[in-house]
């Protein structure tokens, strides 16, 4: 159990397809982060759509996608 | 083995790294400046910094020897051990302790639990720090003398002193701001070898062709996802428990090295920003570290050591003053992580032992002062002490798999302290102390539980899990902390009222 023996007959591929689940997860959380919370601490005057950090994830995150899918 | 153009190129790496820490003793005038830069510090450094501080030249020996025999499943560690436990505490985590005003973590376990709490969290890292301190001169020393074959005492020595002369005047300022020029440093070294490294083996392709030729062995070395019952270090059972639910959050949220740069950002942006650049960063780190291990398959088969696999390239690959960069990426990687420990311990002991035990309302200056006399101490320590690792082979792989103990239950308390208001001191006290006896016991009794060889995922996974329910339990059996009290402190009262702890 502590092995997570019961684990064991599920396949590599059905594993990756968690792994790969896992990030649009993640992304799709990222997306409902509220704007106003991504620019905490920046006046809305400089504001720009390049500081929006839910981007910045979103790049980061299809970085690691596209690294898991082909590995 | 090294050329006069080498050697120049080391030795200005020292002397341009010491000028520019002192540089930054100009901006030092309060412990506020000393353990958090006067909270100035832009997004891009603090990344960088991040970053750097986790890679240490023995990383860039180890990874790429444990490539060579396990191949690519290692860079888990720096992809989905690193990238989502920083979006996680970028969105969540580091915003809510940089308004806090904290300087380091134990002083939220301290405020939102007891006392008791905030004490044995700090106390644990700070021992965890200073044997990993001597351990870590140690380790790369020995390392450096079969490389270069400079003598172990040089070494220490020598980055003793410049490492020390920096951190005692600079403060986190130096070490941030120096961590920079350290991974520009060790991008260029590693990114060459492994260019160099490709071009020897006729490109990635030619690269897997290779390897996969070699024989059943190596069929699994381009999967990063292992199966559960793998002989391996890396099965994916582990990888997604243990390291990315575990593991990684526990050492991205709860290290006081890695969150207390964070704190330094100039706001709240910056501090997010930080953590979303390192991530983007760290996606990068297994091309330096883990790529020579893969390349060396091909150029140099059969070896028994795979840990001689980067020594090899270097020696036989880098053309001179390329050798001269990467033995500065590996000094790099080991001052990068020396100024963060003596820093951060510095913070820990000065915030969390000394103002609160043993002189309490004391001056600013005189905290600083503290803070600067720890850091000084801490390096003698660590330099003194770094011979006894000889005396226990095999400490460097301990104390790192130390750190796999308690970061479970630590980070099962922060989690259950954030998110449920109903978590109480006692559930706190007793999660963290019964977690850690937990880890100890299945470490101690690991051959009668586990089937691998080395489970420290595994141990992580059950020891947080042993946390959580024992502070689950307890604090429903608890009297609950008044709401009043919690203001700040638990993340649904922090988000709506955006309150200072």
């Amino acid at each position: 159990m502590l092995n997570f023996d019961w684990l064991s007959g599920v396949s590599q591929h059905t594993a990756k397809m968690i792994f790969l689940g896992l990030f649009i997860l993640i992304g799709i959380l990222v997306l409902l982060i509220p704007n106003d919370y991504i620019f905490q601490g920046v006046e809305k005057k400089d504001r720009h759509w390049y500081m929006n950090l839910k981007l910045w994830a979103l790049i980061v995150l299809g970085m690691i996608f596209y690294t898991y899918y082909i590995f | 083995m090294l050329s006069g153009i080498d050697l120049f190129i080391i030795i200005a790496y020292f002397a341009g790294m010491m000028l520019l820490g002192y540089y930054f003793k100009r901006f030092v005038g309060s412990s506020d400046d000393y353990f958090l830069g006067g909270r100035t510090l832009p997004f891009w450094a603090i990344g960088m910094s991040i970053v750097v501080s986790d890679i240490g030249a023995m990383d860039f020996v180890g990874v790429s020897g444990q490539a060579y025999r396990y191949g690519v499943s290692v860079g888990n560690f720096d992809w989905i051990g690193s990238v989502p436990a920083m979006l996680l505490a970028a969105f969540i985590f580091v915003p809510y302790f940089w308004r806090g005003g904290l300087y380091t973590i134990p002083e939220y376990l301290g405020k939102r639990y007891n006392r008791t709490v905030r004490t044995i969290a700090s106390l644990t890292w700070i021992s965890f720090f200073a044997v990993d301190l001597g351990v870590l001169f140690w380790a790369t020393a020995v390392l450096l003398n079969v490389l270069m074959g400079w003598p172990v005492w040089l070494s220490i020595l020598l980055i003793a002193v410049v490492v020390g002369f920096y951190t005692y005047f600079g403060g986190i300022t130096a070490v941030v701001m120096t961590d920079v020029v350290q991974l520009i440093i060790m991008f260029v070294g590693g990114f060459t070898l492994v260019f160099l490294g490709f071009h020897s083996v006729g490109g990635w392709d030619g690269l897997v062709e290779k390897v996969h030729s070699m024989g059943p062995e190596y069929q699994q070395h381009f999967h990063l996802i292992q199966p559960a019952d793998t002989k391996t270090p890396f099965p994916w059972t582990g990888i997604l428990f243990g390291l990315t639910f575990v593991m990684a959050n526990a050492y991205m949220i709860g290290n006081q090295t890695i969150v207390q740069r964070c704190l330094t950002a100039k706001n709240e942006w910056h501090a997010k920003a930080s953590m979303i650049f390192g991530a983007s960063l760290k996606m990068f780190i297994p091309v330096l570290v883990m790529f020579p291990g893969l390349i060396a398959i091909v150029l140099y088969p059969g070896l028994v050591d795979g840990d001689k696999a980067l020594p090899l390239m270097i020696k036989n690959i880098l053309p001179a003053g390329l050798v001269g960069l990467m033995f500065s990426a590996f000094f790099a990687g080991l001052m990068s992580s020396v100024d963060s420990l003596l820093n951060s311990t510095a913070t820990l002991f000065t915030k969390d032992i000394y103002e609160p035990y043993i002189n309490k309302g004391a001056s600013d200056k005189h905290y600083l002062r503290v803070g600067k006399i720890t850091t000084l101490t801490l390096l003698i320590l660590g330099v003194v002490t770094s011979p006894l690792s000889k005396l226990f082979p095999g400490i460097y792989v301990a104390i790192q798999t130390f750190l796999s103990y308690f970061q479970g239950p630590l980070f099962s308390i922060l989690l259950l302290g954030i998110f449920w208001k109903r978590t109480t001191q006692w559930g706190g006290l007793s999660g963290l102390i019964i977690g850690i006896g937990v880890a100890f016991i299945l470490n101690t009794f690991k051959g009668s539980f586990f089937t691998i060889e080395n489970p420290f995922l595994y141990v992580s996974w059950w020891s947080f899990v042993t946390g959580f329910v024992i502070t689950f339990v307890v604090s429903l059996f608890t009297a609950p902390h008044p709401d009043n009290k919690l203001v700040g402190l638990v993340y649904n009262l922090t988000v709506k009222k955006d309150n200072k702890l």
